[in-house]
């Protein structure tokens, strides 16, 4: 499964990254056996579980599943699916990195900086889109869905893309991609240049800059400042949308190893906001 | 204009039908009444499949230099005479209503880039006679009457299509259907006609050889698009007028689906080609209409 890949080509943990991560895995008296946990923990809690196991909470509080995932991905399939309260729960520790939990005895502080990955059908009948099966929705019907799960918490998503159904002579195809180990060494190679790069600013990944950071370093070259602003009125983006688009964008000139965002790294970026675009 | 019956710019097969009516209202050009029409016809509540199988039909049967002749319904009706005018191509729209009382009054403005394009609105009823039940269906006589054959797209279980589809027969023409999926409701009558005798059509060609007489010749239109910028040729050259998605697109260029993103997403802002649902894109037609 996609997402489950995901973590197969993240960056390498850093030990303090491995500390933290058994840490609060020791905490909710997940820890398996004894010594350090030492790959990026992949957590997918089912839509029907209480918002407090997906938070955190109870009498004496416990890490939820978003600090189980602190270091690695949050799996959320099916977004649509999930209670309103708590897809705007999620808000503050998407912020925050961290989520904190007020008690009378005392407020307790959990990290969670985790990758959130979503799924969620294009449509309720599932087949928008699809080149086999014919999608029965209205109009409304998938413009209600999908606002569904916009507002706030789309707009802290920054790489929204449509995947098809696979089929199944693809799965079983071998055609040579590129293996998760080559990636992860690209991808390893494009956070050595993040680290390097802030080093003196106390964040090591493009995720952390603040605006002020950005002007600094999300500097466009002309064609793509261009660009940029045709995007917005043509395809209708949010401002918001805004500073996620740069950031993917300077992610994706350091997987090129480029030391300038270009129009390239811009429109591919832009292209990546496919929700956007159809709400 | 009012043409009437005996006037030489009637058009000679509308003349030869059983009941055909006295005289003709008619907003544009006269002249295409007499040139050589397909009806395309079919359901006001189209599925996706109607439409995709509508364009892709209408836009050969315009490339062969045939006019699209249809009733400004909405549905299939709507979506033959948009493709048309897309595709540079002629159309006629009959009316159930006087001229003056477009009928459906949303589709005004299509009417007006109708007249605009070479086409013509037509209509056997005073300028202000409203549409009646009686109306609609007398109506299809004249849709088919103009026309040499006519195509059904897709239509349901009791549809008004099926009224122009026996019209047609009657007056000695084929009717030609799109078939459809068991499972569409859409495609029920369609269905039926062909297993009544209708002609099944897969493509253009079923519909241009049941005209031995008639020579078709393809347009070649001027090159639609004169300067694709240089970088971006490779991923539009591939991308045709079916939907194709960024896999397919990706594989026959050779390119990875990083460099094809910025590249689709280039093209997207140069109005070059349209995304659909499942990252799927089409090229557009120079001059998008509506
Ligand atoms: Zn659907």
């Amino acid at each position: 499964m996609l997402a489950k890949r995901l973590i197969t080509i993240l960056p390498d943990l850093t030990m303090e990254e491995a500390m933290e991560i058994t840490k609060i895995h020791s905490i909710a008296g997940e820890l398996k056996r004894d010594g350090l946990i030492m790959n990026r923990p992949f957590r997918m809690p089912h839509h029907s579980v209480p918002i407090n196991t997906i938070i955190g909470g109870g009498k004496i509080p416990k890490p939820g599943e978003i600090s189980l995932a602190h270091n690695g991905v949050l799996f959320l399939d099916e977004l649509a699916e999930y209670g309103r309260s708590t897809l705007e729960a999620l808000r503050e520790p998407l912020e925050e990195k961290e989520i904190t939990i007020n008690r009378l005895n005392g407020n307790y502080r959990f990290p969670c900086n985790f990758m959130l990955i979503a799924s969620t059908n294009p449509c309720p009948c599932g087949y928008l889109g699809d080149e086999e099966k014919e999608c029965k929705c209205t109009e409304q019907e998938i413009h209600k869905y999908l606002k569904k799960i916009s507002g706030p918490l789309l707009d802290r998503i920054d790489i929204q893309i449509e995947v098809k159904r696979p089929k199944y002579e693809k799965i079983m195809s071998k055609n040579k991609n590129e293996t998760s180990l080559d990636i992860r060494k690209r991808v390893n190679n494009a956070r050595n240049i993040q680290v390097e790069r802030y080093k003196k600013f106390g964040i090591y990944s493009n995720a952390q800059l603040n605006s002020r950071l950005m002007a600094q370093f999300c500097i466009l070259d002309k064609r793509g400042e261009m660009l940029l602003e045709q995007a917005f009125i043509k395809l209708k983006l949010s401002v918001r949308a805004h500073e996620r688009i740069l950031k993917v964008a300077r992610t994706i000139a350091d997987l090129d190893g480029e030391k300038c965002i270009n129009y390239k790294h811009i429109a591919e970026a832009i292209q990546y906001r496919s929700l956007d675009k159809f709400i | 204009m009012i043409i009437e019956y005996y006037d030489e710019l009637y058009p000679k097969l509308l003349r030869s039908i059983d009941n055909p009516p006295t005289r003709l209202f008619v907003m544009g050009n006269p002249n295409i009444l007499s040139e050589t029409g397909i009806a395309v016809i079919g359901s006001r509540n189209n599925t996706q499949y109607g439409e995709r199988m509508c364009k892709r039909f209408v836009k050969d049967l315009v490339d062969y230099n045939i006019n699209i002749i249809s009733g400004l319904a909405f549905g299939i009706d709507k979506i033959a005479h948009i493709t048309a005018l897309e595709n540079l191509g002629k159309t006629i729209a009959v009316l159930p209503s006087g001229l003056n009382n477009i009928y459906p009054k949303q589709h005004n403005e299509l009417a007006q880039k109708i007249i605009e394009h070479g086409g013509a609105i037509v209509s056997e009823y005073e300028e202000n006679v409203k549409a009646s039940s009686k109306s609609f269906l007398e109506r299809n006589r004249i849709v088919a009457g103009l026309a040499i054959g006519t195509l059904v797209v897709e239509a349901g279980h009791r549809s008004g299509t099926s009224v122009t589809a026996r019209l047609t027969t009657e007056q000695g023409k084929t009717t030609f259907c799109i078939p459809s999926s068991l499972e569409n409701p859409k495609g029920i009558t369609t269905n039926k006609l062909i297993q009544n005798g209708s002609k099944l059509v897969t493509k253009i060609d079923d519909i241009l050889n049941s005209y031995p007489n008639i020579k078709f010749e393809k347009i070649h239109k001027k090159e639609q698009i004169e300067n694709i910028p240089e970088e971006l040729e490779d991923v539009y050259n591939v991308i045709e007028d079916i939907p194709q998605d960024i896999n397919k697109i990706a594989r026959k260029c050779g390119l990875s689906i990083s460099e094809v993103s910025y590249k689709l997403m280039l093209l997207q802002l140069e109005n070059l080609i349209t995304e659909l649902p499942g990252q799927r894109y089409i090229r557009n037609e120079s001059g998008d209409y509506i």
